[in-house]
């Protein structure tokens, strides 16, 4: 077993820091939600146009590949010229 | 809870485990799925439970008291389309916290991944036999193409299977070693998932940067108690949605239809969580290969701790890996569809070129990201 099973990360064991500043503002001087809708909703669309290129064109492509298949397979069911010349 | 926790180990355990636990303070949305699905496997066995005080089985009576009885024992409709639906979230939960765990490489904690795969075998195989129960002609006949996939071992595949299906034919015996089986799985998977978090808690959960966040932790109760929480109201309410509205959307209307052995129906196919690797199965023409490719698409996942590592843990910061992974996700997708179609052209292609593209990721995804770290 690693030695850290017994020095399992807990509080007061995680990480040796150096010249630290700890700032502390009490939760009854500062506004809970500040900047959930003027900021957070901003963000929402900024985190969609970051990944919209990533994420967009395989999609895109998936999707071309489906509707492909289906249309190629829907032509394959009707019937095709001379399929049935041989019963003529 | 504090002061109990000095002298009682099971209090010591919980407080440990999602009360003062550091978490990282950055943790997405994407982390949310590890705690929904310990709820998805809570709900099933405890409507799973429910079920079985009523279920008997039998070739001759499961499908009756699955179709009449649950009707008539009070609010067992609930209880059998919350396991039914519960079963399709519990994948839709899985499938998402694999994603997480390949787009961030947590599959560089290797004994989470592995116990994490093993957890998903299980589950796939609980599923699997469940949905055998009903009696139905998908049940049936899903047993059977299934369970006939072990004929194609070399020496021992016949004689395999009639110790599986426990005689020549799925039959009786094999209802009843399936219900078992079904029953107890979900306990050792809640076991796995148990051991699971004990090796996850060794070091911590990974964050969204793929950096250490040993500095900058905060206490899961009650940020990630809340956070949970509300996952779960959002995970839940679709599943409720399903289970009073649209009880039989993702089901199928074969399964109405009492298990047949002298009829067999036009489209077998699996429950849609199963589709991709039924894609898998089908594409490769020879019996063997196809059911050692179905093994593999599941099994796969076993390589990822040991594919090469990447500078920074993650694909965040790597463009090509990142549009290579959502083209794996739609690859998966389309999996999913070419499963459920017939076995005609132009789907027959179609499967064996997105078979073949959904192993060439995990070739590829090493080697891209590595070109990278080199180029900068």
């Amino acid at each position: 077993m690693r030695p850290s099973f017994l020095l399992r990360k807990e509080f007061g064991n995680l990480a040796v820091i150096r010249g630290t500043v700890k700032y502390h503002l009490s939760p009854l001087e500062q506004r809970a939600f500040a900047g959930a809708i003027s900021q957070g909703v901003p963000n929402i669309f900024w985190r969609f146009r970051q990944s919209f290129f990533y994420v967009v064109p395989p999609m895109l492509l998936s999707y071309l590949v489906y509707y492909t298949a289906e249309m190629e397979h829907d032509r394959l069911q009707r019937k095709q010229p001379g399929q049935f010349d041989h019963e003529k | 809870m504090y002061k109990a926790s000095r002298f009682s180990p099971l209090a010591s355990v919980i407080r440990h485990t999602v009360i003062t636990l550091p978490a990282p303070v950055n943790i997405s949305t994407w982390w949310n799925f590890g705690s929904l699905l310990g709820v998805c496997l809570a709900t099933q066995i405890f409507s799973g439970l429910v079920l079985s005080l009523h279920f008997t089985a039998h070739t001759d009576l499961s499908f009756y008291v699955v179709i009449q009885s649950f009707g008539d024992v009070y609010y067992n409709w609930w209880f059998r389309a919350l396991h039914a639906n519960g079963a399709s979230f519990f994948f839709i939960g899985l499938y998402l916290h694999i994603a997480r765990g390949m787009y961030y490489s947590s599959y560089v904690f290797k004994e989470v991944w592995s116990v994490g795969v093993v957890i998903l075998l299980l589950v796939m195989a609980s599923a699997f036999l469940g949905y055998v129960l009903p009696w139905g002609q998908m049940s049936f006949w899903g047993a059977t193409v299934i369970t006939s996939l072990f004929s194609a071992l070399p020496i021992i595949g016949s004689d395999v299977v009639i110790w599986l299906w426990g005689g020549f034919s799925v039959d009786n015996a094999t209802l009843t070693r399936f219900f078992g089986i079904h029953f107890l799985l979900p306990f050792t998977v809640a076991g796995l998932a148990g051991l699971h978090l004990f090796f996850l808690h060794d070091q911590g959960s990974s964050n969204p940067l793929g950096v250490s966040s040993d500095f900058n932790k905060v206490v899961f109760h009650h940020y990630y108690v809340l956070k949970d929480l509300v996952g779960v109201c959002f995970f839940v309410g679709p599943l409720l949605g399903l289970v009073y509205f649209y009880p039989w959307l993702l089901g199928d209307p074969e399964n109405f239809i009492e298990g047949n052995p002298l009829v067999t129906p036009h489209h077998i196919q699996p429950e849609w969580y199963f589709l991709f690797a039924y894609a898998i199965l089908r594409a490769v023409p020879n019996k063997l290969g196809g059911v050692v490719a179905l093994a593999a698409a599941v099994l796969i996942l076993f390589y990822m701790p040991f594919s090469p590592k990447t500078s920074i843990k993650g694909l965040s910061f790597y463009p090509w890996g990142k549009v290579l992974f959502f083209s794996l996700i739609g690859v998966f997708i389309l999996l999913t569809w070419a499963g459920s179609k017939p076995v005609e052209e132009p789907y027959v292609v179609v499967s064996q070129v997105l078979s073949f593209l959904y192993f060439f990721y995990f070739l590829l995804i090493g080697p891209l990201t590595r070109i990278q770290d080199k180029l900068l």
